[in-house]
């Protein structure tokens, strides 16, 4: 049990009552006076020049304020490879990609005046899949490759459509499989899919005739849309500021820079007026950025006894049209390429390529989903042809605290998190070596599955936060961070750090729910699940200056040292002799003695955080230390699946995750079942499906996303809590963790029910029939016979 | 796809003939809507651009809802799925329609989708269309010129079209008292829980203990341009053969019936294989313990 007050409570939300209520105000519920709208035109064609383009028809539609194209606004975008037009200049890039744009007094004649631009294009061949977009002969995509700002960790090669490879050796590699007693070979997918969150994107800019910038934006870093949009548009950075309302999901979608320098373009095309642009659901679709494809082989050298001795594997991901985030996801996974294992030989190479479709971003997982299929998916195959148990085999090579390495080479620390600790605990959930009970229909059949994981923040070494704690009159609380709120809770388990510390009751704790640059302290971004530990940390930083602050001044009145102070109650008090106090609310605004002589002043705690001891990464080999904790896990899944349809239900999820310490279980489950149900999701049923470049499936009729009947019936959050020395109150991040593993987890338990192995995600019900038609007839035919009733 | 719908005069007549007036006067540029969940979604993507939308939901007539010994059930055009799922004859005599209700759409979607609507859009994925086939419905039909009774698969004539004329309209669907040991089924393909069908089959038996007057029949959603009844299927379980020759004699009546496609949501021969098993399926919930 907990010895503290408020943390590892399970306390409900701060935004609850808003939230449910309604009165949260997101991106699309503001109104500026004299507001504009705008609609974008999209290019039918998947890679066509843009020969011209004729905007007066739509000009001369009256409510029309501007008309524009990507010709006048030549600036390129991006958080690392600035590969991105605002509105495609020369080429169009994909079917979808936003041509030219109408800003009009109302969404309606923006729509309407959109239809008349005509633009001519040229059509250029165009390549769709990652690995032929890879050959020699393949289209080039982005022919100024070579010319885009890039960051230096990131190796494009120009004159190809490889947008980064991320390389990572280490031991011998042809040694390596010289020793091992099997080698095991294989090929593993994923399509790309959609983020899917429920607030569509929303952005309000203006560009003031003063050039003073305001950005009201659904994003998930206001300070690197801030930053990103400066040096962009070479606008000055002290000229913008960013507001940040509370976001609606963004698993990713919403970090980096997205459509607001368009919008603040606009809006300086549009005679300084503020301009809305809000996507649908179906523009976003076609608009917005997406998670990557991959196509991953991994080929694996073990001995007899179940040692992994040597891995190789190249990793392809299919970035679509441009890749100014995805480098990095393709960079994180070439880093964690072999996951939470320790292996002494492994050389991977992990590819970002340009097709001619949706581009892709961060997606919750950052790569790991993605990767942890493919190597979670193999070492179950590994472990039936060794015909060892596959939790023996996983703990037999899974990273340990304080003696492994990771596949960078980094020792982990003694206060590492335990993995093997959690894999067990999800197989005694699992029941793991009873049989699965019978299910009513003969026709059907159950297995069971787990997978482990690992993921840290993929962040730039030298990441920071900050935070400010500050006091009211009344001895509330005004609490400070940049951290967004999305969805994911980090605002509430913040106020609890700050109650506990400062003893202020919760509900004295206000974190402003509109935030921004202008506003709130800066933190890099609201991603990679660095929230909590980051901003944590900033904030036992400014909890710690406040405390010292009122001690200071508290010291003086009560004549003792401030050693023998402590905070309790809402009063400083002292130690020994609790009687002698004084209120917080005496205090915090400074003391008054009743002579009327006053010290101290108002408390206002600062704290700031920066990550340390990360390095960059060797740019031959990847060795070094890139995360500043690694969050282990394990998830776990029984299955039910019609062999005769091919559908899946699940029947039980597990998942323990050691996050050092549950700040509040309560968002920890909310987590945990929130992830669960999105990996499934992407596991069972989501797919960008193209024909030649167009979108089939648009719209949430045939993008299929798991809705509550498919949650699983049983999801169980096991909580494994073995401290982090330096984390806050010992915790490490949980957000993005609880969907890597499940994805893999359901592979393995499909593929145990039906005795087959599945390789390519999704697991439709098509998709699982074609697999049992191909690999199990036999069970397809049995399945039948009982059907006749045989 | 478009934010907006496009411009329309909106009407709401209060009685069936105010609203065929209106139709008779706007021709081809007026449109009925009753929950306007397929309406409506078209009309944002321009797929329909009437110019005159003609609500159903104010006229008191349509909105009936009964069941009477003899007659069987009449279904007026806006009543709601959702009220017909409730309705405790639905329940207890007509199963196939009920599994359908149950299947569609989702909560929200069936407060304000209607039975009547869902016919009328002639989607080849109809899920009521089945289970109205092989229970043998009708609609009835108003125009200016007066009231007819149409067979339900006279209504479907190709791809969300029907043969209604522009001055026509729906009223109500009737369903005739079905045989008091019937028993039916209706079978839906999906993707996930909550999907419109990739194939969709209705079974109905009755009198099997009796092989010349024995009643057995199978409709179809999502396997041909329109909704689909096989109507071999009734001669073949009249012959005195096992049970087993009689399935597949069914499934193959169905196959060679249906022209499924591949599309973004299945392919052609996972439809061909859903049908054969989802009929045998079927047929055996329904036949489990009786053969
Ligand atoms: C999220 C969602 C999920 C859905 N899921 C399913 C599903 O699982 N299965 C399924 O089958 N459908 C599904 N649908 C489609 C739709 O909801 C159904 O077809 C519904 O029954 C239509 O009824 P309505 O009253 O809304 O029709 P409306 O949209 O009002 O009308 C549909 C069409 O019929 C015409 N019409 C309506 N009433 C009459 C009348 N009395 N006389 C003549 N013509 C008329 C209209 O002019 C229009 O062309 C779904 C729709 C949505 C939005």
């Amino acid at each position: 049990m907990t010895k503290f007050k408020y943390v590892g409570r399970p306390v409900p939300r701060v935004d609850a009552m808003e939230k449910v209520t309604g009165s949260a105000v997101f991106t699309d519920d503001i109104e500026l006076p004299g507001m504009l709208h705008t609609k974008l035109l999209r290019s039918p064609h998947p890679h066509a020049r843009i020969v011209e383009t004729r905007t007066d028809r739509a000009e001369a539609v009256e409510g029309v304020v501007s008309v524009v194209t990507g010709r006048d606004f030549p600036f390129k975008l991006g958080i690392y490879v600035g590969d991105r037009d605002v509105l495609a200049t020369e080429k169009a890039l994909w079917v979808g990609q936003p041509v030219a744009a109408v800003v009009a007094e109302t969404e309606a004649i923006a729509e309407k005046a959109v239809q008349l631009i005509e633009v001519e294009y040229e059509n250029l061949e165009a390549v769709f899949d990652a690995r032929k977009a890879m050959e020699e002969d393949a289209p080039i995509i982005h022919e100024r490759l070579g010319e885009y700002r890039t960051l230096p960790i990131f190796s494009p090669r120009p004159g190809t459509n490889i947008a980064s490879v991320f390389t990572l050796k280490k031991g011998d590699i042809e040694k390596g499989f010289a020793e091992a007693d099997l080698i095991v070979e294989n090929e593993f997918s994923l399509p790309q899919v959609s983020h899917a969150y429920m607030e569509t994107m929303c952005f309000i800019a203006r560009h003031g005739a003063d050039g003073n910038v305001e950005i009201w934006s659904s994003s998930q870093p206001p300070f690197i849309v801030r930053y990103l949009t400066s040096m962009s548009l070479d606008i000055p950075l002290s000229k913008i500021v960013v507001h940040a309302p509370y976001v609606g999901g963004g698993f990713g979608g919403k970090a980096g820079l997205n459509f607001e320098p368009l919008t603040v373009l606009l809006s300086k095309a549009s005679g300084n007026r503020p301009v809305k642009l809000r996507l649908t659901r179906e523009e976003h679709f076609t608009v917005a950025a997406i998670r990557p494809g991959l196509h991953a082989t991994v080929k694996t050298g073990v001995k007899k006894d179940g040692r992994i001795v040597a891995e190789k594997i190249v990793y392809v991901f299919d970035a679509g049209a441009n890749a100014d985030y995805a480098v990095n996801v393709g960079r994180a996974a070439g880093y964690d390429a072999i996951g939470p294992y320790d292996i002494p030989n492994v050389e991977a190479e992990s590819f970002t390529v340009y097709t001619n479709k949706l581009y892709a971003t961060a997606f919750r997982g950052f790569g790991h989903m993605e990767l942890h299929w493919a190597i979670e998916r193999q070492r179950d195959i590994i472990a039936k042809k060794l015909g060892m148990d596959p939790i023996e085999f996983r703990a037999k090579n899974v990273l340990k605290p304080g003696i492994s390495e990771t596949g960078t080479g980094a020792r982990l620390r003694e206060d590492a998190a335990n993995l093997e600790e959690c894999l067990r605990r999800v197989g005694d959930a699992l029941e793991w070596g009873k049989k699965p009970a019978k299910p009513k229909e003969p026709w059907k059949v159950r297995g069971k599955g787990l997978a482990v994981l690992m993921k840290g923040p993929a962040i730039p070494p030298n990441t920071a936060s900050s935070a400010v704690v500050r006091f009211n009159e009344d001895a509330s609380i005004e609490l400070m961070v940049g951290t967004s709120e999305m969805g994911q809770g980090t605002l509430t388990s913040l106020t609890q750090m700050v109650a506990e510390r400062l003893r202020v009751p919760m509900e004295k704790i206000r974190v402003a729910s509109l935030r921004g640059t202008a506003s709130t302290m800066y933190t890099w971004q609201t991603v990679g699940s660095r929230g909590l530990f980051m901003d944590g940390r900033a904030v036992l930083e400014a909890n710690k200056d406040a405390e010292s602050q009122i001690k200071q001044i508290a010291s003086q009145v009560l004549h003792v040292s401030e050693e023998d102070l402590e905070l309790a109650e809402e009063k400083v008090r002292v130690r020994e002799e609790p009687w002698r106090s004084l209120t917080l609310a005496e205090v915090v605004m400074g003391y008054m003695y009743p002579g009327g002589n006053s010290i101290g002043g108002p408390v206002v705690g600062r704290g700031s955080y920066i990550a340390t001891g990360l390095s960059v990464l060797d740019p031959d080999t990847g060795q070094g230390n890139p995360a500043v904790f690694e969050t282990f896990g394990c998830q776990g899944a029984e299955v039910e699946v019609n062999v005769l349809t091919g559908q899946v239900e699940i029947l039980k999820a597990f998942s323990a995750f050691d996050i050092g310490r549950a700040i509040n279980p309560l968002l920890v489950e909310g987590q945990v079942y929130g992830g669960t149900v999105m990996a499934s999701s992407i596991a069972l049923f989501e797919q960008l499906i193209y024909q030649e470049g167009v979108l089939l499936n648009p719209h949430f009729l045939d993008y299929k996303i798991a809705r509550m009947s498919d949650a699983p019936e049983d999801m169980v959050s096991i909580s494994v809590e073995n401290p982090q020395e330096d984390g806050p109150y010992g915790a490490r991040g949980i957000g993005e963790l609880t969907m890597i593993g499940m994805a893999a987890a359901l592979g393995n338990a499909v593929s145990n029910a039906l005795n087959i192995e599945i390789k390519d995600l999704p697991m439709t019900p098509e998709n699982v029939w074609k697999a049992v038609t191909r690999q199990n007839p036999k069970l397809l035919e049995r399945a039948k016979r009982y059907l006749k009733g045989e | 796809m478009f934010v907006t719908l496009p411009e329309f005069e909106y009407h709401r007549p209060q009685t069936v003939s105010a609203a065929l007036d209106l139709l008779d006067q706007y021709g081809g540029g007026a449109t009925v809507m009753a929950g306007g969940t397929d309406l409506l979604v078209d009309m944002r993507y321009r797929i329909r651009v009437p110019e005159h939308v003609i609500d159903l939901k104010g006229i008191e007539e349509l909105g009936k809802l009964t069941f009477q010994p003899g007659e069987g059930l009449v279904i007026g055009a806006t009543v709601t799925l959702n009220r017909l799922l409730e309705y405790d004859a639905v329940q207890s005599r007509f199963g196939a329609l009920h599994d359908a209700l149950e299947d569609m759409c989702d909560d929200q979607v069936r407060n304000r989708a209607t039975l009547a609507g869902n016919l009328c859009t002639a989607s080849p994925a109809a899920d009521c269309a089945p289970p109205l086939l092989v229970f043998d419905a009708k609609v009835e039909v108003a125009s200016p010129a007066g009231r007819r009774m149409v067979d339900l698969p006279d209504l479907f004539t190709g791809v969300k079209e029907t043969s209604l004329g522009t001055d026509e309209m729906v009223t109500a669907v009737h369903v005739p008292e079905p045989p008091p040991d019937v028993q039916s089924r209706y079978l839906k393909g999906k993707r996930s829980s909550e999907d419109c069908a990739i194939v969709g089959v209705a079974a109905l038996v009755a009198r099997w203990d009796d092989p010349r007057d024995r009643v057995v029949r199978l409709a179809y959603s999502s396997v041909a341009p329109t909704p689909v009844r096989v109507y071999d299927v009734e001669r073949i379980f009249r012959q005195d053969k096992p049970w087993g020759d009689l399935v597949e004699e069914a499934v193959s009546a169905a196959l060679n019936r249906v022209s499924p496609i591949s599309d973004v949501r299945s392919s052609k021969e996972y439809r061909v294989h859903l049908i054969d098993v989802l009929t045998r399926l079927a047929l055996r919930e329904l036949l489990g313990g009786r053969r």
